[in-house]
């Protein structure tokens, strides 16, 4: 039974962030992590090996050559190999371009379960999982709270607007999993060491059997303007005065703006 | 190929979810900017009375099916239908359901993506949308490349556009084409397990109390329910009090939980980090009351009350419905 | 000297201060205000494997270099200076074994101080001797094929908590301290061995600083350390590498000062600016911040002589702990000054800072012995030093 989890190296969330002149994501000037969402999904893989329910785990990354950073840290975490997709015509990849090259990808690794967190915090835009589901034919079980995998079958847990349910594949699954999997771990001493000497492959397009006009030139969007938001109007306080003194000031503020 | 503007509208129950209203709308905000029509790519129990979407800004609808199954598993249909129709956009909502149908039809047929936006209209024949980035640090104006194949998906929050009012008409509908189920339909639901207590829906609620670590505990919330009833909306939470319990998650607003977009936030013992706010920082009126002088919320709330919520909020719930007479 | 940071040293430091900023700067003000010793902290510390880095692997360890285990402990002390204290003191109590250790007593006791299942302490100090460590006055008493111990021990960091505790006594009480000192493994769940008293302090309040009592203490003879009479050389040689983790954390202190007063002052406005961009206040930052990269780079030269096993190790590891030690307490000082009133009080943590800081002019060698130290190494070099140093080995 294999996992290959799907990680993301984007700017940490403190740092300052830019977008290039050519209106591309600066990827170089930030710090760069692994994506926050991700990190679970490597926890759940990591927990379903440690009960003994997997015994492979994988991961996989599109991005620049720093990227490798990324997987490394994830090997610190645990698991045994690490494959980076990486390519000059994949700068200023899309979401569709993202997914065609994972797609392709997890094609030749052919895990149990193609696993994923649920978002990605630069782009927020969550469609890689379905579309990669989509293009690969598989089922998918996404927005998984816990995920399972027992026999031939992967189950996760989903909370509802009501409650949860449980929803059921037989493998092989693409899946996605939310923050509520449980506390990713810290990277051990031990594990950053064991992380250097475990296998990373690099793979070009052309490794996948794919060339960068398949992709429409990598996105099928561009950024036409980019701009810091409007500046807000100053955040009116209200402190050092007694509470009934600031009870008046919120009901009239209240009433200023015809909420009551 | 057309102008027409398509969108996704979700039945729940024999009913169209809010969202299906909302992207009604907003289609015929767009069609009536690129010259076209709408078109409703309605599924889930009920859809077969997607005329009914006809008062709400619908021109047509497509029944996609009327199974009660995830929105992904109608994905082939919707393919058939997009692929048929051409159109120039599709509205999809951003819920988990939405963006996985959407998911679905970008990586079968290869199509440009957008969102969640925080505007989107139609200007020289093409699709402009805007979204918030990187935490909101950078908004962005994007458009499809020029050989780009359509239509353009554009992922919508909720509350973007509000359903319209008063209309009139019926949609005519039409079945989807014929089209293989696929893959998706391998995913079901073994076990359904609601919630003892009904839940609120946050993400249509217009009046928003939402209490954090500074709450203290799930009795701590007592006061934040009366405030909420007093002004007439529903209680919600940071991660930090979801996770410790004091809440059901379904409340929990965040990166991870609900975006909502309240006429009125109110957040209390909440210190505003950033995983917060992405989930209500398009709140129209931000309120908020913290013990702390320095917590983040003070720096992008309207109105930043320093104080004790404990006190605070009860003295508030008093007046409100003192002034309010109940 | 010379040395090399490396992309694993950044990667390491990276690793640390994420751990140090999520994990333990948070409960750094609780654990001051508690004096309780953090053993969440601890745990979390051995899980991570950051409690064995001085271990050879064969035993558990991860057998760092001594610059990795600098940046170790500075991001740690950037964070909390007592947490810092935990490997600190476990590579302290370990050293003596490290250094003078038969293979059987490596292996009998490495793997469980490695892996942080046991805590290490280092029994050198006495109420009566502390500068003057050939003044000692425990004994050690050959019984059959053991020792008594009886004596006592002051000013133990970790003494109470401490599963292990290398100790350092008199053999043979007529030859005096330099020739007459042996040292021992012991084992605190000895009978005998009883740690009544901790001192209340000015920093670093959530070490336990320990007395301990030894009432005949019987210990194997397999756990005295190399011959006897081998004690006062093996203490000195561990202080020569011990005081390099003071110099860590004193930078690692003065490090986690220096950013909060930046931050401070960029936020805070007086006469209409902030007070960052006074001039004044500028100076007093830009001293602390030079001042205190000289002496960060400093203990990574001292760190390579160590690891080069240099024959002046001792005057470089001094000159560090000197530099770093003296450095701390003015830009922790200067750091309260920077915040003005809100430096005083405890719910900024710059006060904290400069208790703390304290400490490290005092343990581990007096400020005043390293430069009896650094002068003895001068003289030595010029070929004009006398015998009768304090500090002779």
């Amino acid at each position: 039974m294999r996992i290959v989890v799907c990680i993301k190296q984007v700017p940490a969330t403190t740092a300052e962030k830019r977008y290039t002149a050519d209106l591309r994501l600066d990827r170089a000037a930030a710090e760069a992590v692994i994506n926050p969402l991700d990190e679970y999904a490597i926890e759940q893989a990591l927990r379903l090996q440690e009960a003994g329910a997997v015994e492979s785990v994988g991961f996989l990354s599109m991005g620049p050559e720093q990227a490798a950073e990324a997987l490394r840290r994830a090997l610190a975490m645990g698991g045994d190999d690490a494959t980076l997709v990486t390519d000059p015509a994949l700068a200023g990849a899309d979401e569709w371009a993202t997914a065609r090259v994972l797609a392709a990808a997890l094609d030749r690794l052919a895990p149990d379960v193609a696993l994923m967190g649920m978002a990605s915090d630069d782009a927020r835009g969550s469609l890689v999982p379905g579309a990669v589901a989509a293009l690969r034919g598989l089922p998918l079980l996404s927005y998984g709270s816990e995920l399972r995998v027992e026999g031939a079958v992967a189950r996760i847990r989903r909370l509802t607007a009501t409650g949860f349910d449980i929803v059921e594949a037989p493998l092989p699954v693409v899946a996605s999993v939310t923050d509520q999997v449980g506390e990713p771990r810290y990277a051990s001493l031990k594990g950053i060491m064991a992380a250097k000497r475990k296998p990373m492959e690099t793979w070009s397009l052309a490794d996948l059997g794919l060339a960068p006009g398949d992709l429409h030139g990598a996105a099928l969007t561009r950024v036409v303007e980019a701009r810091k938001p409007e500046a807000k109007p100053p955040t009116e306080r209200v402190e050092n005065v007694s509470p009934d003194e600031a009870v008046a000031r919120i009901v009239d503020w209240l009433a200023e703006r015809k909420l009551i | 190929m057309s102008n027409e503007i398509a969108f996704l509208a979700e039945y729940a129950a024999g009913s169209p979810a809010r969202s299906a209203l909302e992207l009604a709308a907003g289609a015929a905000q767009l069609a009536s900017q690129s010259g076209g029509t709408t078109v409703a790519l309605a599924y889930g129990p009920g859809s077969a009375d997607a005329a009914g979407l006809g008062a709400f800004g619908a021109g047509r609808a497509v029944a996609l099916g009327d199974q009660a199954t995830p929105a992904i598993t109608f994905a082939a249909a919707a393919v058939a239908a997009v692929r048929e129709i051409e159109p120039l956009a599709l509205l999809a909502p951003a819920t988990p359901n939405g963006r996985d149908l959407a998911a679905a039809l970008v990586g079968l047929l290869g199509l440009p993506a957008f969102g969640p936006v925080r505007a989107v209209r139609i200007e020289d024949g093409q699709v402009r949308s805007e979204q918030a980035t990187l935490q909101g640090t950078v908004v962005t104006v994007s458009q499809p490349v020029d050989d780009a194949p359509r239509p353009a998906v554009v992922l919508v929050l909720p509350s973007t556009f509000t359903p319209i009012e008063g209309g009139a008409g019926a949609a005519t509908v039409s079945a989807a084409p014929a089209s293989e189920p696929g893959p998706f339909g391998s995913a079901t639901v073994v076990e359904s397990h609601p919630a003892e207590a009904a839940v609120a829906n946050l993400e249509e609620s217009s009046v928003i109390v939402a209490g954090g670590r500074g709450v203290g505990s799930a009795d701590g919330f007592a006061p934040l329910n009366e405030l909420a009833a007093a002004l007439g909306g529903a209680v919600g939470a940071s991660r930090a009090a979801a996770d410790a319990g004091w809440v059901p998650y379904q409340l929990q607003i965040g990166q991870t939980g609900k975006v909502v977009k309240p006429a009125l936030y109110v957040g209390c013992g909440i210190s505003g980090a950033i995983q917060h706010r992405v989930g209500m920082q398009t709140a129209e009126n931000v309120l908020a009351i913290n013990k702390d002088p320095d917590a983040p919320i003070g720096e992008f709330a309207d109105l930043f009350v320093v104080g004790d919520l404990f006190t605070i909020v009860p003295k508030l719930t008093a007046e409100i419905r003192r002034r309010k007479g109940t | 000297m010379t040395y090399r940071l490396t992309a694993d040293h950044d990667e390491l430091r990276a690793v640390v201060r994420e751990l140090a900023d999520e994990q333990i700067a948070p409960r750094a003000a609780e654990i001051d205000a508690s004096a309780e010793f953090p053993w969440d902290l601890k745990e979390l510390l051995a899980r991570q494997d950051l409690l064995g880095t001085c271990f050879p692997t064969r035993f558990g360890g991860t057998e760092l270099d001594d610059i990795s285990q600098a940046i170790l402990v500075e991001e740690i002390a950037r964070a909390d200076a007592t947490t810092s204290l935990i490997p600190i003191v476990q590579k302290l109590g370990s050293l003596p074994i490290l250094l003078a250790g038969s293979e059987e007593q490596q292996a009998r006791y490495f793997p469980r101080l490695a892996s942080g299942e046991w805590l290490a302490a280092f029994g050198l100090t006495e109420a009566g001797s502390g500068s003057d460590v050939a003044s000692l006055r425990m004994r050690a008493r050959r019984d059959g094929g053991d020792y008594l111990l009886s004596g006592s021990k002051r000013f133990i960091t970790h003494g109470s908590i401490a599963n292990l505790v290398t100790i350092f006594a008199l053999t043979d009480p007529e030859a005096g301290g330099r020739t007459g000192m042996s040292a021992f493994i012991v084992e605190t769940d000895t009978p005998g061995f009883s740690a009544p008293r901790l001192e209340h302090k000015m920093g670093i309040r959530g070490s336990p600083t320990a007395e301990l009592h030894f009432d005949e203490v019987r210990v194997p003879a397999a756990n005295r350390l190399g011959e006897e009479g081998d004690g006062f050389s093996i203490a000195m040689a561990t202080l020569d590498r011990s005081r390099l983790s003071i110099a860590a954390q004193a930078v690692g202190i003065s490090a986690g000062a220096i950013d909060f007063a930046v931050g401070y002052a960029a936020q805070r406005q007086q006469f209409g600016e902030r007070v960052a961009d006074l001039q004044g206040i500028q100076f007093m930052l830009a001293d602390m911040a030079s001042q205190n990269e000289a002496a960060r780079q400093l203990t990574y030269a001292a760190a390579a002589a160590v690891d080069a096993r240099a024959p002046d190790l001792a005057y470089w590891t001094s000159c560090a702990k000197l530099i770093a030690g003296d450095t701390a307490m003015r830009v922790t000082t200067d750091a309260v000054q920077v915040l003005g009133g809100y430096g005083y009080v405890s719910e900024y943590p710059v006060e904290r800072m400069m208790r703390d800081a304290k400490i490290t002019q005092l343990y581990e060698g007096t400020q005043q012995i390293q430069r009896l130290i650094v002068a003895r190494q001068l003289l030595r070099r010029a070929g004009v030093a006398r015998p009768g140093s304090p500090v002779d080995g």
